[in-house]
This record gives structure tokens, C-alpha cells and sequence, in this order.
């Protein structure tokens, strides 16, 4: 298991940015951003049937 | 600081468009002219063959189609005018995920809850203390054994990332111990939808055995649609990512358990004092958006939405139908990106002891689910 041949997994891992899965800093900030994504989403649909 | 951490965010999320429109058209064109082609075209002198013999649906050609893009069309990388906007894909899933939470009542939370923490915390420690066990017999390293206990107990990617620091795990660690998990589980997630349907599983029994033995959160979404992609109160999804939510709140608790084990066996090192309290990792690693997912149980309990339609209850209002018509699309797009990072290169990093370890727990874990939901049908709760 020779560590320098080994590219970083395809998900989120902090040490490497061009590797994530994610356009958010870490994992926290993502989640923070699905919240204010979710608020916008019932405001609209709520704004739409009212 | 390197030129990608110095772009501003805005930039980023402009930059995000070309892959986001890609995802959409992809989904649209499946949906709205894939799908319904394959319900009615004749295969084998089957009409509907592709959908009733193979199960195929939006959901599973849309991760086929992300996969593609990444291994076949575009030659292993994502392009860059593309690469931004599939960064959005788990953004995305979260973001449905929280919205899920309108499918539940605070009191279907509770009914579930002493069952769902009795089977979910059954299984996370006993995939624990599996992967524990065995690194001591393939003599894995200390540090590589608890980001892949993590791994296989919880929630895959997330507990991996989230332990690695606190056990000082090199990056090919955390690298072998994803490629292992994403490997096992794209295998769970195609082939769950066929047993399913084989053993005739209902969405109760499939929900509850996907959410308990199938590693990865998106993978367990991809397992439910692909099985049913209907949402609404009782289907697949909505209790295998129930059962998923369980897991993944106790993303701390693991990591504390299995910090506390691995700096046992190095307290004669001056590093020991490294060692993480629970509130700290409480603090650091609960995932936020699952409170994002309680406050719309709430929301939805105090029937801020209307009525959600429960079995026997009156039908689902305009506003919670709307909802969910929403949701499945936010999945299928995040689902869609999802596909677009899984690498077949990065699958074959896998390899060695870490490897055998997490198959044989992966299958253990996931054997074990299916009997014991078989074993427990006649008392699963209904939500």
C-alpha cells in the first residue's frame, strides 16, 4: 500500500479541495447550505400555493 | 492558499451552472422520455421488460448515467466547465433529506424510535467490534482499523472523513477505506432492488433492511428509489432514510468510542493528549442537517403544511404533494451527480487487508440486516 500512488477518495476529504464533493468548505458549511437551500425550496413551493 | 481556496464563493456557485444544467437535462430526458419509452417498448416479446423484469427506473439510469459521464464519455475526470456543479450533488441530497422530514410526525418518530435505536445501534457496534476484531487477525494498522470500523459501522464517507483526524489517519487510509466501502456499496445498491423484489419484500421490510445493512447515506436513497421511487409516508424511502437518520446522528458517539480505543493502544505516546472529549466531538462533527430534518418533522407534526396523507388519515394537501413531487427530482439530480463521482479508477485502489475486512463485515452486515428484518417482519413500525 504505497502511500504516494494513492489519490484521495471521491468524496469529501479536507487535504484534498480538487478532490471533494463539495463546492462548500467543509462538511458543516455544506450542511448549512442544504438548510438555507431547503428554506428557499418551502418558501417557494408554500408561496406557490398560497 | 492556492488559487482554487482563493475563488469566492459566488464564483464557485457560477461556475456551478454548466454541470447543474448537464445533471438537469439528464434527468429531464430520462424521466420525461427514457422511462416512459422503456414502460411501453417490447424486449424479449416482453412489453415493459426493461422495467418489470430489470427494474430500471429514473433513479438507476440517472447514477448510470453520472458514471458514464465520469468513466466512459469523458474519459475518467469530469471537465472542469462541468466538475463545479457536480460538487453541488451532495448539497443536494442533504437538501432532500431535510425535506423528507414532511414524510414523518413527531409521534411516528417516537413509536419508531426504541426499535430503530435497538437495531441500528445493534448493528453499528457489532460492525465495530467486527472490524476490530479481524484487524488484529490481517495485522492492519491501528489507525487504518478505526477509520475503517467507523466506515463500516455508520454511514460510510462521512464517518471515515470525520474519524481520520482524530486517530491520525493518513490520507491513503481514509482513501482505502472509502474505495472499499463505495465499492461495496454501488454493489448493494444495484442488486438490493432485485432481492427485494425477488423475496417480495413490502416497503416496510425493504426500507428497514437497506437502512440498517447498505453503508453509505446516498446509497441507501439510491437502494430505496430504486426499489420505489415513490415518496410519500411508508414507502421505501421513507423508512430506510429514517433508519438512515439513526445512523447518522450517531456519527460522535462512534467516533468518540473509537478514539477512546485507538488512543488506548498508544497511551505510552506522547500524542495521547490529543485525545478528543465527547462534548468536543459533539460540537465538531454532529451533522447539522439533520436538525434541519427535525425541525420539518416539527413543522410537519403542527401541520404547517396541511395534511401529509398518512394510511387511513385524509389525503396529503396540495402544498405537501407538491413537496414531494419537488423532492424526488432534488434526489434525482443529487443522484445523477452522485454517479458522476463514482471512479472506477479510485474503486481499484482498493485492495489488501482493508479490503477483505470491510467485504466480510459489508456482507456480514448486510446478510445479517436481511434476516434479522425477515426474522422481526411481524414487529417492524408502521410510519
Amino acid at each position: 500500500m504505497a502511500e504516494s500512488n494513492v489519490k484521495i477518495g471521491s468524496e469529501t476529504v479536507a487535504s484534498a479541495e480538487k478532490g471533494k464533493m463539495t463546492l462548500f468548505r467543509d462538511d458543516r458549511q455544506e450542511d448549512w447550505g442544504a438548510i438555507l437551500v431547503a428554506i428557499v425550496v418551502i418558501a417557494i413551493i408554500v408561496a406557490m400555493k398560497m | 492558499m492556492n488559487a482554487e481556496s482563493e475563488r469566492g464563493f459566488m464564483q464557485k456557485l457560477l461556475s456551478a451552472v454548466p454541470g447543474l444544467a448537464l445533471i438537469v437535462v439528464t434527468l429531464v430526458a430520462l424521466r420525461l422520455w427514457v422511462e416512459p419509452w422503456m414502460a411501453t417498448s417490447v424486449v424479449f416479446g416482453q412489453k415493459g421488460w426493461l422495467v418489470n423484469s430489470l427494474h430500471l427506473n429514473y433513479i438507476l439510469l440517472g447514477i448510470i448515467a453520472g458514471m458514464l459521464y465520469r468513466n466512459v464519455i469523458f474519459g475518467g475526470k469530469l471537465p472542469a466547465i462541468f466538475a463545479d456543479g457536480f460538487r453541488l450533488s451532495r448539497l443536494l441530497i442533504k437538501t432532500g433529506i431535510i425535506l423528507l422530514g414532511s414524510l414523518y410526525t413527531v409521534q411516528a418518530i417516537v413509536k419508531l424510535g426504541a426499535m430503530a435505536i435497538f437495531l441500528i445501534g445493534g448493528f453499528v457496534v457489532l460492525s465495530i467490534v467486527m472490524v476490530l476484531w479481524l484487524s488484529r487477525i490481517f495485522a492492519m494498522e491501528r489507525s487504518m482499523t478505526a477509520v475503517l470500523a467507523n466506515a463500516c459501522g455508520i454511514c460510510g464517507v462521512s464517518a471515515a472523513v470525520a474519524t481520520a483526524p482524530a486517530v491520525e489517519a493518513k490520507a491513503a487510509h481514509v482513501a482505502y477505506a472509502i474505495a472499499t466501502i463505495l465499492g461495496f456499496g454501488i454493489a448493494t445498491m444495484f442488486i438490493s432492488p432485485f432481492i427485494g423484489h425477488a423475496l417480495g419484500l413490502t416497503d416496510l421490510q425493504y426500507g428497514a433492511w437497506i437502512g440498517t445493512g447498505i453503508l453509505n447515506s446516498g446509497q441507501v436513497l439510491a437502494a430505496a428509489l430504486a426499489f420505489n421511487p415513490k415518496v410519500a409516508p411508508g414507502t421505501a424511502v421513507s423508512v430506510g432514510e429514517i433508519w438512515n437518520i439513526m445512523r447518522v446522528i450517531s456519527i460522535p458517539f462512534a467516533v468518540f468510542a473509537v478514539t477512546v480505543w485507538y488512543w488506548a493502544g498508544e497511551s505510552k505516546r506522547e500524542g495521547a493528549a490529543q485525545q478528543k472529549t465527547l462534548g468536543t466531538l459533539l460540537i465538531e462533527k454532529f451533522p447539522v442537517f439533520v436538525l434541519g430534518f427535525l425541525v420539518m418533522v416539527l413543522l410537519t407534526s403542527m401541520g404547517a403544511f396541511g395534511d401529509v396523507g398518512i394510511k387511513g388519515g385524509p389525503p396529503a394537501s396540495e402544498t405537501i404533494k407538491t413537496l414531494r413531487l419537488w423532492m424526488t427530482w432534488i434526489f434525482g439530480f443529487g443522484l445523477v451527480g452522485l454517479g458522476g463521482y463514482i471512479d472506477f479508477k479510485e474503486l481499484a485502489q482498493a485492495g489488501g487487508a482493508p479490503l477483505k475486512v470491510g467485504l466480510i463485515v459489508g456482507v456480514t452486515k448486510y446478510v445479517l440486516a436481511l434476516a434479522v428484518v425477515l426474522l422481526i417482519k411481524d414487529y417492524l413500525v408502521e410510519i
